[in-house]
């Protein structure tokens, strides 16, 4: 559903300002959205001073320091810091990003850092992603074959092994869904574009038997037909997938099947 | 009222509509179809400047004319029909609301598009 | 308000509940689900971020896709890898069972790479090897070099198709032991909202992975901080071989991001300052692909001798830019792309600048191969404590022993948790009675958790755990000495003890990250406190604990397992364990300790 403006108690006000120690020379001013769920107050929009010299290269290098030296109640997922967990998606100087692999001189001036945007918010930088995780649940993201197993491998051809390339890499961070205005407004009944390359993960998986079932499952106006070709989600994805292209093959097929 | 639903019971909601590919397909194909008939017709407007009106009564009136100007009406139309709908269900808010809007839309369709073809129809038969 | 009104426990009861959702923990989750049993999941991450999901290179198992292979092989490689620290039966039942766990992993879908007949693509790994030491095996299946993300990934999806209920974001805090020395069931914090859950169970299964972040410079997760291993301690039980830590060889240097040993499988190749290939010095044979202690500690040692890479000459370059670059994007495209983004890279110009760096643990909670938790009984080393198990990184079977080989880790994942959940079904019926809960149950984690949740003191936890990583990383590295390490006891011993004036600022209990990362460094504290003890008292150099005092392995008075013990008071206390000298059956003998060369 459309909002255009923040509902009310959403809108961030000015928050607390932590300067650097007084030694510090190489600095960067960090804003970062704060929401404390226990006290009922807005969120604020907190500024931290960050000395350079002493700070990793990455966004994520940052916000450790920060909960290290300056704000331990400062609260964001982190895990594997090397962009494969995709714990730490967020939104940095207006992209959705993982803070792991966003170098901070990536980002000119300030460093603005928010969680992914038109999520429930549980605390600080950590969205609600129930949601997503139940649509990613719906689609059934397992080999559903009826052909009696083989003893050994289910063979498979490089050919159509190459054809899970640039799907199966996802690491289901939501930077992609959360970056498509069809998402924010439809959320509830639009798969979102995560969810729909893991959808075309398996559809396209040569040894999968259920394509039909599959694709009768996706096949209707809200959770496959949103996609406008807005192509915020192959811009935003850390790992330079293209959710995009795989909901247009997930339209060719359907298109196939009738034409 | 909290929502004590499970969250797949939640996504999962009323199922998949098995349906949608019809009008993405259509709308594909009456976007084709626009483009060499909004060119015809463009190019049809462009060739009448200035011409007096039993000219271009004589023009439309052709048989190849009017059927082109016919097919573009309902290729038209249905486009207009469909994107509508889409806008509709993205960026009107409540169900009854949405529900309205789209009668209303394909009200206003079905007037737009039958108020053209008549038009249309009397010039080539000669009202 | 008392600590113990102010908190009230929600209590579940289930046959099985498994704590960690990594590789390990989703495939014991899936089997006791299939077995029928009634299964919860305890995790503190969403499992797909849980830290098997970085393993790159690939998993081991003797198919012979890509010539002859025998698990026999595979098993003689792990003895000779494990330096003989390994128990046979266990390294049996593992390489035996491999090529069945590989298969159902691909039955699960995981996107394995593939030959030209469509079979499971499998390449070269460190210390592998065919004819028991002759020919170089390959023998590593691979998804890429993303193995462990298509593995985690596909063990979720299916753990959705069964009935095992998760609990997402529920932080493990201790176990529940009855007066019987039983384990029943698990205390856990639900992170979004603060409130305490009771699980009451027949069967708990420790699936919580390693302690990386023991140290400063680590390829782990900020997340691996074995929990489960503190949690073993804390009711009492031992921890076996802590002093064993591995060292991968290919950590970017600077990040520690880890770099796989697959790139070496696919042809690359180590150089120091003067571009010299120095592992055909120190591994004539096996040269780069010897196994990862034998390559950390020749590393280490050319840069002591002063021919280190780099305006410090402190690091090693890796070369991958004489492969084919087709090669690399379709074998090595993840690594590619950590060498762009964590060393400013691109591996097809140039080599990506390397240091030896914390990887993995061989210790963990001492199990027999089934997963049953040993007791650590002095008259009886094969006592097991009823009610609990331990799988995966956390366990110590022991097949790694002193040096685990690469790809065996996610093997040992996916063959111990099948073997768990197995055992689950055997030994349980599905809703079968529980042994009651002692009448204090979990009151142990009420105090703990309120302790530090309110804790006043003047150290943060960051600055606590900062001068506990710097002691590891000093005082218990590749090489180490009597002097160092008894030095790193005692440091370790005064961090320890500085835990008393812990200082935690978030007071709150909606997603307490100061509070949830202060009971991890807790837990941490004392495996590195185990750790350090342990390899302080072993006076030889075997696998991964290579003394430059004690440069040779001593069979005589050190073939036997550490266990190490922490107590309340914060003491540690070592007693020792014999190495299992046979093997599971007897089809296959047992190979005698000789003389490890590559």
């Amino acid at each position: 559903m459309v909002e255009l403006a923040l509902p009310k108690g959403s809108k961030p006000t000015k928050g607390k300002k932590h300067a650097a120690p007084a030694d510090a020379k190489n600095l960067r001013t960090f804003k970062v959205y704060r929401y404390d769920p226990d006290g009922g107050a807005d969120p604020s929009i907190d500024e931290y001073q960050v000395d350079m010299d002493s700070c990793g290269p990455m966004v994520l290098d940052a916000l450790i320091k920060i909960k290290n030296e300056t704000d331990p109640t400062l609260t964001f997922r982190r895990s594997c810091r090397e962009g494969i967990c995709g714990s730490c998606a967020m939104n940095i100087d207006g992209t959705n990003t993982l803070a792991c692999t966003k170098g901070i001189d990536e980002v000119k001036g300030e460093v603005k850092i928010y969680p992914l945007p038109h999520m429930d918010v549980v605390k600080d930088l950590v969205p609600d992603l129930t949601n997503f995780y139940a649509q990613h649940a719906s689609i059934e993201p397992w080999l559903q074959t009826t052909s009696v197993q083989p003893e050994k491998e289910w063979k498979q051809s490089t050919e159509d092994r190459e054809k899970l390339d640039g799907l199966y890499e996802c690491i289901l961070c939501a930077c992609c869904s959360t970056s498509c205005p069809s998402y924010w407004w439809n959320g509830d009944r639009y798969l979102g574009p995560a969810v729909l390359l893991q959808a075309y993960r398996w559809l396209i998986d040569s040894r999968d038997e259920a394509t039909g079932e599959r694709l009768d499952n996706l096949e209707d106006p809200f959770r496959l037909y949103r996609c406008h070709t807005i192509m915020n989600c192959a811009k935003a994805c850390p790992k330079g997938l293209s959710p995009a292209k795989a909901i247009a093959e997930i339209k060719r097929m359907m298109v196939e099947r009738r034409v | 009222m909290a929502d004590m639903r499970t969250p797949l019971s939640r996504v999962r909601g009323h199922g998949s509509a098995k349906s949608g590919t019809d009008h993405f397909w259509l709308q594909r194909l009456t976007a084709i179809a626009n483009v060499p008939l909004v060119i015809f017709a463009l190019a049809s407007v462009v060739a009448l400047v200035g011409a007096d009106y039993a000219t271009v009564k004589a023009y439309l009136s052709m048989p190849v004319v009017s059927i082109l100007f016919l097919l573009l009406i309902l290729s038209g139309v249905y486009h207009m029909r469909i994107g509508m709908k889409e806008i509709i269900e993205d960026y009107v808010n409540g169900e009854g609301m949405k529900l309205l809007s789209i009668i209303g839309n394909n009200f206003f369709a079905a007037v737009v598009g039958l108020a053209c073809i008549y038009a249309v129809l009397k010039l080539g038969f000669g009202g | 308000m008392s600590a113990s009104t102010e908190y009230e426990f929600t209590d579940h009861t289930f046959d099985v509940v498994v704590v960690g959702a990594g590789g390990a923990g989703l495939r014991a989750t899936l089997g006791c689900a299939q077995a029928g049993l009634k299964t919860a999941n305890i995790t503190k991450v969403f499992p797909t971020r849980s830290h098997t999901v970085a393993a790159q290179g690939g998993i081991s198992a003797a198919l012979g896709n890509m010539g002859q292979d025998d698990w026999k092989w595979h098993m003689y490689d792990t003895v000779k890898g494990s330096d003989w620290l390994g128990d046979q039966d266990a390294i049996e039942y593992l390489c035996r069972n491999a090529p069945e766990a590989v298969y159902e992993l691909e039955h699960f879908g995981v996107p394995f790479s593939r030959t030209e007949e469509g079979k499971i693509y499998q390449r070269p790994f460190g210390g592998m090897t065919t004819d028991y030491g002759k020919g170089i095996a390959q023998r590593t299946c691979a998804a890429a070099d993303r193995t462990g993300h298509a593995i985690l990934h596909t063990l979720y999806g299916q753990s959705l198709r069964y009935d095992a209920e998760f609990f997402i974001e529920y932080f493990a805090i201790d176990l529940i032991m009855d007066d019987e020395g039983a384990c029943v069931g698990v205390v856990a914090l639900k992170m979004d909202d603060g409130t305490l859950h009771r699980f009451h169970s027949n069967e708990t299964i420790m699936a919580t992975g390693g302690y990386g972040r023991a140290y400063f410079s680590a390829t782990s997760a900020h997340t691996c901080t074995g929990d489960g291993n503190a949690m073993a301690l804390r009711a009492g039980l031992p921890l076996q071989d802590m002093e064993f830590v591995q060292f991968h060889p290919t950590g970017i240097y600077g990040s520690g991001c880890l770099i796989t040993e697959g790139s070496r499988g696919e042809g690359g190749y180590l150089v120091n300052s003067d571009g010299e290939r120095f592992m055909e010095r120190y591994a004539p044979s096996a040269k780069d692909l010897a196994s990862r202690d034998v390559v950390s500690r020749s590393m280490t040692m050319e840069i002591r001798e002063g021919r280190g890479v780099g305006a410090e000459n402190d690091h090693i370059f890796l070369h991958l830019d004489h492969l084919d670059p087709d090669i690399l994007a379709a074998r090595l495209p993840g690594i590619s792309e950590s060498a762009r983004i964590f060393a400013g890279v691109d591996v097809t110009k140039e080599p990506i600048p390397v240091i030896p760096t914390v990887h993995y643990n061989m210790g963990g909670i001492p199990t027999n191969y089934h997963g049953e938790v040993i007791a650590g009984d002095p008259n009886d080393p094969e006592k097991t404590v009823q009610g609990l198990m331990a799988i995966g990184e956390a366990a110590c079977v022991s097949v790694h022993g002193a040096n685990r080989l690469g790809s065996n880790s996610l093997i040992d994942l996916v063959v111990f948790g099948r073997a768990a959940g197995l055992r689950a079904g055997e030994k349980l019926t599905a809703g079968g009675p529980t042994k009651p809960l002692p009448k204090n149950a979990g009151q142990n984690s009420i105090g703990r958790l309120d302790r530090f949740r309110n804790a006043k003191g003047s150290t943060p936890t960051a600055e606590l755990r900062g001068r506990m990583q710097r002691v590891m990383q000093n005082n218990c590295a590749v090489y180490r000495t009597g002097e160092v390490l008894e030095e790193g006891v005692k440091l370790m011993e005064q961090v320890h003890a500085g835990s008393e004036d812990i200082g935690v600022t978030d007071r709150s209990l909606i997603w307490n990250s100061d509070l949830i990362e202060t009971l991890e460094f807790d837990n941490l504290i004392i495996q590195a406190r185990a750790t350090m003890n342990g390899a302080d008292a072993r006076k030889e150099s075997r696998g991964g604990h290579a003394r430059e005092d004690f440069s040779t392995r001593d069979d005589e008075n050190w073939m036997k397992h550490t266990l190490s013990w922490v107590d309340d008071a914060r003491n540690v206390s070592l007693t020792y364990r014999p190495v299992h000298t046979y093997t599971m059956t007897n089809e296959v003998d047992y190979i005698e300790p000789k003389e490890r060369v590559y």
